[in-house]
């Protein structure tokens, strides 16, 4: 975190510094002029400049995405529990000296929101091809797998992959782009820890088990096998021979994997998607390195998050409630400014990685743990089991009950691996369904 | 499965079971070998991600033994202890395993023959289990 944490620093002294002199005619964009001009879309007429550097008075086209949740409600947030965005300066100055790097975006099994995501960076994307030749993205640029694989090995600068990896085609991907890159960065939830792609490794039948619910049980596709192939149903296979030649489809696996899990990772971004802010480090990072020669973040360096936990910057107060039975947000009138635990609701804010700005809670809805299990940790969700279970309360029966008597209280919390483990399956230490006498 | 001999994981809490374990072998009785015993402050020090790291390095069984109820040294740690477990008990159970494969017991500093009936019985059951069902998987 070293690195990141000057360029926390640099952020904050411009903070104090920038109102004082406003440079010029754009606005000065600090989080306090935030309120006054909203969301103005500046710089972009602003030709590209000689030096790079970020300095205090630069005008920062991207300051009006620093509070991250600051609408003009919520004065009372606590603007330093959130992590700011990079200041990136002024726009980039054209072609790096060297030429151009290549920037590579690869989605493996993910929703795709991460793809997206990356637009988060504002109109700083369309200069982003200033500084870098985009060869893949498949949300919105035309590479091909062929043209990645006939690159120079290390040709790549930086590689973002996001997902899971699924398929053989995922890890075929991951592995190729790891070979071409020289740094590739595990971009997102489901690249990190296995996200909800990851849930499927509770299917004790694995990828067979799934195939054949997906083509046979579900009820459109059972109609149609009844209806049309009712001796064999078609499940589709990885190999067909056509008259025409092969045709192969990647092979389903049973164990859906982490990015780190099958390629060695340089860095990694946490967030369902990442956050703009966490993408502006990072590009930040990429910039310094390409334009100025900054050394890049130690390798392992996790991007966008605090050393603590989510509590510590969440807004809410904590009452230490005892709780007896769990409720979702929907079903009670969830009180603003309270712990949403002390309410009942099953918050995974006590076992996540901060560095989010606590949004979900702000917003009233418990968190999900998208970030991650804390440092020293690895199992998010038996960091919840502890956290959980100290809030149930002590019974005057508890002396005398038996065990059975707990489990019952504890049923209230339903299906506790897939609600502590939505995010984090892949990672566990278990991993997936296990079947007793299976051998 | 006849010469199976499970591998078990003991957590004993620093002040009632662990000193009950001395006892039972101070008092020279008999017990099978297939356990190991870590000793904890309390049955609450016990994370649960101890538990499910033993089950992921091949354990075939877990126990946790703690101070009765009532009789923590901590006051309440065996409270919190045994929330924790019923809510590991469920999740192990929703990965497949037999929850029997994870106890909670209550054994104090004087109930030595109840460590070596404890450790017998859950033996016996683990035996019955058959090996941990948990593989590590090829691709």
């Amino acid at each position: 975190m070293g690195f990141f944490d000057k360029l926390f620093k640099k952020k904050e002294e411009k903070k104090e510094a920038a109102p004082a002199e406003k440079p010029k005619a754009e606005p000065a964009s600090t989080s306090a002029s935030f309120k006054a001009e909203p969301a103005p879309a500046p710089a972009k007429t602003e030709a590209p400049k000689a030096a790079p550097k970020a300095e205090g008075g630069n005008p920062d086209p991207y300051a009006f995405i620093v509070p991250p949740v600051a609408s003009p409600g919520d004065a009372d947030v606590p603007k330093d529990a959130i992590l700011p965005a990079a200041d990136l300066g002024p726009l980039l100055p054209g072609a790096p000296a060297g030429g151009k790097i290549k920037l590579a975006v690869y989605w493996t099994a993910a929703c795709g929101g991460c793809d997206v995501s990356l637009l988060d960076t504002h109109e700083r994307i369309l200069t982003i091809g200033d500084m870098a030749d985009i060869v893949m993205w498949p949300v919105a640029a035309d590479g091909k797998e062929k043209d990645i694989a006939a690159m120079e090995d290390g040709e790549i600068t930086v590689s973002l992959i996001n997902g899971a990896i699924r398929n053989s085609e995922n890890e075929h991907m991951a592995k190729l782009l790891r070979q071409k890159s020289k740094i590739v960065v595990a971009y997102g939830t489901c690249a990190m820890f296995g996200g909800s792609p990851a849930l499927a490794n509770l299917v004790p039948g694995g990828a067979q088990e799934i195939l054949d619910y997906v083509y046979t049980k579900t009820p459109s596709s059972a109609n149609f096998q009844a209806e049309y192939h009712k001796d064999a149903p078609v499940i589709p296979q990885t190999s067909y021979q056509a008259p025409e030649g092969e045709l192969t489809i990647p092979t389903l696996y049973d164990t859906v994997k982490t990015l780190d899990q099958v390629i060695d990772v340089d860095y990694s971004i946490p967030g369902c998607p990442p956050l703009p802010e966490s993408i502006s480090q990072l590009l930040k990072a990429v910039e310094d390195f390409v334009y100025n020669g900054v050394p890049l973040p130690p390798k392992g360096t996790e991007i966008g998050i605090t050393t603590k936990t989510l509590c510590e910057e969440c807004p809410r107060k904590k009452e230490n409630a005892r709780i007896t039975e769990i409720k979702e947000p929907h079903e009670v009138d969830v009180k603003p400014d309270i712990c949403l635990m002390d309410q009942g609701i099953l918050c995974l804010g006590p076992a996540t990685m901060g560095g989010c700005g606590a949004r979900c809670t702000r917003a009233g809805q418990p968190c999900r743990g998208c970030y991650g299990p804390s440092p020293d940790v690895q199992e998010q969700g038996a960091s919840m089991f502890t956290a959980v279970a100290s809030l149930f309360p002590v019974l005057d029966e508890d002396p005398t009950c038996g065990e059975d008597e707990i489990i019952k209280i504890m049923s209230t919390i339903k299906d506790p691996l897939g609600y502590f483990y939505a995010y984090t399956l892949g990672k566990s230490l278990i991993r997936r369904a296990v079947k007793e006498g299976g051998q | 499965m006849a010469d199976f001999e499970p591998r078990i994981v003991t957590f004993c809490c620093n002040w009632c079971s662990y000193a009950g374990a001395d006892g039972a072998g101070v008092a020279r009785l008999q017990m099978p070998t297939n356990f190991r015993i870590i000793r904890t402050m309390c049955s609450a020090r016990v994370d649960p991600e101890f538990v499910l790291r033993a089950f992921a390095k091949g354990a075939d069984g877990v126990m946790v033994l703690g101070c009765h109820p009532a009789d923590c040294h901590y006051i309440g740690g065996n409270y919190r202890a045994r929330r924790r477990i019923a809510l590991l008990r469920m999740v192990l159970e929703q990965y497949g395993f037999d929850p029997k494969r994870l106890k909670l017991e209550w054994v104090s500093a004087s109930e030595g023959e109840k460590f070596q009936k404890t450790i017998v019985e859950f033996v016996d059951t683990i035996k019955e289990l058959g090996p941990t069902p948990l593989v590590k998987e090829a691709n």
